[in-house]
């Protein structure tokens, strides 16, 4: 046998005569093509069925089964001392397969009435369902439970199949707007769409039940087969690093400042603890209704609003549901200094008491001169900082150079997204490959920009001995019954600067406040360091095209939070940070601190300034004698008016009068006569004196003070002119003008 | 030499087999459609492949008794019938148009495929002649050009009709005829280039034809549209595994899979029997072309051996292309499973058919050299 194929073994026995010797060759050949590729698909049967099977499987499960699902419960997000901030009540789902309600033969328009006298639903819309091809309809969502057990008991009484009530989840947020952004909400398949709600998503959906029942590819239920219940499971608990109470606070206190200065781009604040990178509370304004979050925004016609189309989605998008926080980027404006002097601290090329100048300084053409118009002149570094002056900083910054500066500019973390567990965070605008033009307005934070949350994440490093902290949002999650199953802990990113640079800048930054343009974030009793900013947008239109900010950290000594005020175009003058923000943060983190129940240390000259008000007690008709002891107990001074009688003894009339709440040092007018007219003072113009010369004038004339604030006086409550009756209180509002 | 031998019984006994099992994975794959398109009743696809099965055994046992070249003689007359009646599918009263394609001739009660009893007369006329003038196909126009100018003009009728797995499947059996009777490679090889070049075109200027491939080459990503059948096919062979979910106790015959009774029914026993039944079968289907080669080659004659591959070829190809199809190994053309698909007139010619080549194998010479 001559043949080439060698297949003789499966032949064998065989004759060649008849057949010429190609044609069985060429048969043999045929033989070996079968084999080949009766082979090569036994192997691509394996491939599909023993390799693959169980994806296929998969597959043809998930088409074969009839996807009735029952919502699992969403897990409820805490805050961190475990008070509710989204909770997922039990509602109901009503759904019908209309194959097989079909087959069930069941009266239609009997069925679609009864569904809809139930659940109170147009009786066509039901038709409409029930003549779809499909194998899964939705009649109605989120119904209260005693409505779906109507349907359960009337398609129990009537032996009906193909409907079905599952159970649903809805979700509820009791404190409605409070911290909207950070929470965010779900959409109508109980799916996280912003917020922790989405960031979270994969932690609180859990894992939806189903009913199982196998259905052939028209969806009807193959009869051989029986239904099989997959029960839900619940998802986790999440718990955040927010504080209820602060970010409270937080919220007051934008609502406040907006409507204080005419605020039009809305505001927002970051509350931090440094010390491990917690947010406490995270606010940004305008905020919507979490209960409603598809609803009309204010300002808009609710008629003309839908709530689901493109527009108007846009619409909430560009406005209410924006972060303002962490997706929006602005011009940090002299905040920035504090990173630029960590810089030359940190590298030793400057000292807090290195002298320097604030004479104008030129950089690639252009001149940059101090806000003060003809300068401070020579000063230290460290009043340099409190006077916030440009042409210092520019200069530390070129003795640094490009690559050192830029070095802590990228340590301090201002080229990554902090990756906060927020969706849609900003990535900064920032000079990628910076000349010294770039360098020298970077110094002073000017032309790039940067998110609210970079900067608040960078003095927090500043603030607590030099670590960078990843913002840590979520604490842990736990379970159904408290335990908990994942905590994340806290994430240093880097050491930026050395302990001691943190100490120095610390003590630089509280002395912005107390001595600087950060004296309206000043606090008795609580070191609060901070620093001012105030960027101008591009915008050209004149009105409020400001943004004003102030980022602080209290107390300077061992700091406990950072906060961050921002309040993006004000249309008030000044619209100075150290004007319009200053004061709003410090009320904020006074707020706080109280809350914290940090201890005030009150410095010698807190205590002189500090004028404990007391309540004026009644000494008429009480002797001159027992007047002074009474006075005198509630740490008030005195002066007796007697017309010539110096021998009366009986006060008759007093001034303040009884219960009248004053401060310390006031001085209360004893008459020893009843008086006919009390006698009165025209009331002197004290604006733009300091407090000193204020208390002067007014004590002069026999008038009180009652001191508000720090710095010049910018508001008497009684205007100029007025006769005021001597003895009186006067309230005068004074504040640091910071014309930076 | 003829000698009065027994049949081979390894054909014989393969084919029984693969047609018991063909039966009952028809009734298992048919009863769901059954069911719902043919007024529940489940038995309407295999009653009528019994009856069919009946007859075309009863037809093979008479065929197997007459003597193969009596055949031969007739078939140039066989042949050019089937031409007439390829022709007549399409003239009204006589041809009829189902399923949007003329393939059905009625003459009075009886209705037939032209087109079966054409794969018979394609491989008796061709073998029948090349016996006689195998020489010729030394040379390209004398020789090899005739049989392609036919085979391209039954081509023509059948793609007219539309039948285009019929086509397809005696265009190769044909040139595997040409090739076991001595036809040159180097016409093969030659005739291969214009194919790749058409093929080349096809793809490129058409978008149709693109789209079919592209279905082919990525099927999951148009699962509700094109891909639909090949992907539901892939899911039940997927799903069998190595001993599959239990003869009936299929899920993808439940409609998802089109006509599951027809050229899918391979993926309903892949998904029923598994990988183990899968091999058990196309083992059944080897032994069968391993003995019909056998025959082949010890054909007392090169009519009979010519026969007896064409016949043998005539199963195979519809296997093996069936099987690549299913599992996605080529782009779809709808070729029926032998033996197991449904289909009437079909099962009754291919077992005539067989008992053709059980005859030429009773005439076996064995005798060695």
């Amino acid at each position: 046998m001559n043949n080439s194929f060698n297949l003789g073994f499966m032949c064998g026995g065989m004759s060649l005569i008849g057949v010429t010797l190609t044609i069985k060759k060429r048969l043999l050949f045929m033989l070996l093509f079968f084999l080949t590729i009766i082979t090569a698909l036994l192997i691509r049967l394996g491939w599909i069925q023993i390799v693959n099977g169980e994806w296929y499987q998969q597959q043809a499960f998930e088409q074969q089964n009839s996807g009735i699902e029952i919502s699992a419960g969403r897990g409820t997000i805490f805050d961190r001392n475990g008070k509710e901030l989204a909770v997922s009540a039990n509602v109901e789902t009503v759904s019908i397969n209309p194959q097989e309600v079909r087959r069930s033969k069941k009266d239609k328009e009997v069925i679609a009435q009864k569904l809809s006298d139930i659940l109170s639903l147009k009786k066509e819309d039901i038709i409409k369902k029930l003549d779809r091809k499909s194998r899964y309809e939705r009649i109605v969502r989120k119904i209260d439970k005693e409505v779906g057990d109507k349907v359960r008991k009337w398609i129990k009484d009537e032996q009906l199949s193909g409907i079905y009530v599952v159970e649903d989840t809805k979700r509820f947020y009791p404190n409605r707007n409070l911290a909207a952004h950070v929470i965010g909400f779900t959409g109508s398949d109980n799916q996280g769409l912003d917020g922790i709600e989405a960031t979270m998503d994969k932690y609180l959906k859990g894992k939806p039940g189903k009913i199982l029942s196998e259905v052939d590819a028209g969806g009807r239920e193959i009869s051989s087969n029986e239904q099989k219940h997959v029960e839900p499971q619940k998802g986790n608990n999440v718990v955040l690093t927010i504080d209820e109470t602060i970010q409270y606070m937080a919220e007051k206190a934008m609502e406040k400042a907006i409507k204080d200065n005419k605020v039009l781009r809305g505001a927002a604040a970051i509350v931090m603890d440094p010390k491990n990178g917690d947010i406490l509370a995270l606010t940004s304004k305008p905020d919507f209704d979490l209960n409603a979050p598809f609803a009309a925004p204010s300002g808009v016609d609710p008629s003309a609003w839908k709530g689901n189309t493109k527009e108007d989605i846009d619409k909430l998008s560009k406005t209410v549901w924006r972060d303002k926080a962490v997706v929006d980027t602005y011009e940090p404006g002299s905040t920035f200094k504090a990173i630029t002097s960590a810089a030359g601290l940190e590298e030793g090329v400057i000292t807090p008491t290195s002298p320097v100048t604030d004479f104008t300084v030129k950089v690639g053409g252009w001149n940059i001169n101090c806000w003060k118009p003809n300068a401070h002149g020579n000063e230290t570094f460290t009043e340099g900082v409190y006077n916030s002056c440009n042409p210092v900083f520019v200069r530390l910054s070129q003795t640094l150079g490009i690559d050192r500066f830029y070095n802590y500019v990228r340590k301090f973390g201002f080229y990554d997204k902090t990756m906060i567990d927020l969706p849609g965070e900003a990535k900064s605008v920032i000079h990628k490959k910076p000349t010294e033009v770039d360098m020298a307005a970077a110094s002073f934070g000017q032309r790039f920009q940067i998110s609210p949350i970079q900067l608040i994440t960078a003095y927090g490093a500043i603030a607590n001995g030099g670590t960078l902290y990843k913002p840590r949002l979520v604490k842990e999650l736990t379970d159904d019954n408290g335990n908990i199953i994942k905590t994340f802990e806290p994430e240093k990113v880097r050491t930026v600067i050395s302990k001691q640079t943190s100490d120095t800048l610390r003590t630089i930054l509280e002395g912005v406040v107390s001595e600087g343009t950060g004296g309206n974030a000043y606090i008795k009793g609580y070191r609060v360091a901070g620093k001012t900013g105030t960027s101008e947008t591009l915008q050209t239109k004149k009105e409020g095209r400001y943004i004003a900010s102030f980022m602080s950290f209290a107390p300077a000594d061992n700091p406990a939070i950072c906060a961050l005020v921002i309040l993006d175009h004000p249309d008030v003058y000044p619209h100075t940070g150290g004007m319009i923000a200053a004061p709003v943060a410090g009320k904020l983190v006074e707020d706080v601190l109280n809350y914290l129940e940090i201890q005030r240390k009150y410095t010698e000259k807190d205590k002189d300034a500090l004028q404990v008000d007391t309540v004026v007690p009644d000494v008429t008709n009480k002797s001159i004698e027992d007047a002074k002891k009474l006075l005198n107990e509630k740490g008030l001074t005195y002066e007796i008016v007697n017309k010539g009688n110096t021998n009366a003894t009986v006060v008759m009339e007093q001034m303040p009068k009884q219960d009248a709440v004053v401060p310390a040092k006031t001085v209360v007018l004893l008459y020893t006569y009843k008086p006919e007219k009390e006698p009165t003072v025209k009331m002197p113009d004290i604006l733009n004196d300091t407090i000193e010369e204020a208390a002067e004038t007014l004590k002069e004339i026999g008038l009180n003070i009652k001191v508000k604030g720090l710095g010049k006086a910018v508001k008497q409550a009684v205007p100029p002119g007025t006769k005021v009756t001597k003895g009186q209180l006067v309230e005068v509002e004074f504040k640091q003008l910071d014309t930076e | 030499m003829k000698g009065k031998r027994p049949f081979d019984f390894w054909i014989f006994i393969s084919v029984l087999m693969l047609l018991s099992i063909g039966i009952i994975m028809l009734f298992s794959a048919s009863y769901p459609s059954a069911y719902y398109y043919h007024s529940g009743n489940a038995y309407y696809f295999v009653e009528k492949q019994l009856l069919f099965a009946i007859l075309g055994l009863i037809g093979m046992f008479i065929i197997m008794r007459i003597d193969y070249h009596k055949l031969g003689k007739i078939s140039p007359i066989l042949f050019i019938i089937c031409l007439v009646l390829l022709a007549l599918v399409r003239i009204p009263g006589i041809g009829s148009k189902l399923n949007g394609a003329y393939r059905w001739i009625f003459i009075g009660p009886i209705s037939f495929q032209p087109s079966e009893l054409l794969k018979i007369s394609v491989i008796l006329f061709f073998s029948y002649s090349l016996s006689k003038r195998r020489e010729s196909l030394k040379y390209f126009f004398k020789g090899l050009l005739p049989y392609l100018l036919l085979v391209g003009l039954f081509s023509g009728l059948l793609l007219i009709e539309p039948h285009l797995s019929c086509t397809v499947l005696l265009v190769l059996v044909s040139a595997i005829i040409l090739f076991c009777a001595g036809a040159q490679i180097k016409h093969y090889l030659a005739m291969g280039l214009p194919a790749v070049a058409v093929f080349i075109f096809l793809i490129t200027f058409f978008e149709h034809a693109r789209k079919r491939l592209t279905t082919f080459l990525h099927p999951m990503q148009d699962k509700q549209g094109d891909s639909w059948q090949i992907i539901q096919s892939l899911y039940a062979i997927g799903s069998g595994g190595l001993f599959g979910r239990g003869l009936g106790k299929g899920m993808q015959k439940h409609l998802y899979l089109p006509e599951p009774y027809n050229d899918f029914i391979f993926a309903v026993t892949a998904e029923e029997l598994g990988y183990i039944g899968l091999i058990a079968i196309l083992m059944l289907f080897f032994v069968f072309i391993w003995r019909g080669i056998k025959v082949a080659l010890n054909a007392p004659d090169i009519f009979g051996s010519l026969v007896a591959i064409g016949l043998t070829s005539l199963v195979g190809i519809q296997v093996i292309v069936n099987v690549a199809v299913v599992t996605s190994s080529i782009p779809a053309t709808g070729m029926p499973l032998p033996f197991f698909s449904s289909g009437g007139t079909s099962l009754t010619f291919l077992l005539c058919s067989i008992g053709i080549l059980l005859n030429i194998s009773k005439q076996a010479n064995y005798e060695r050299i």
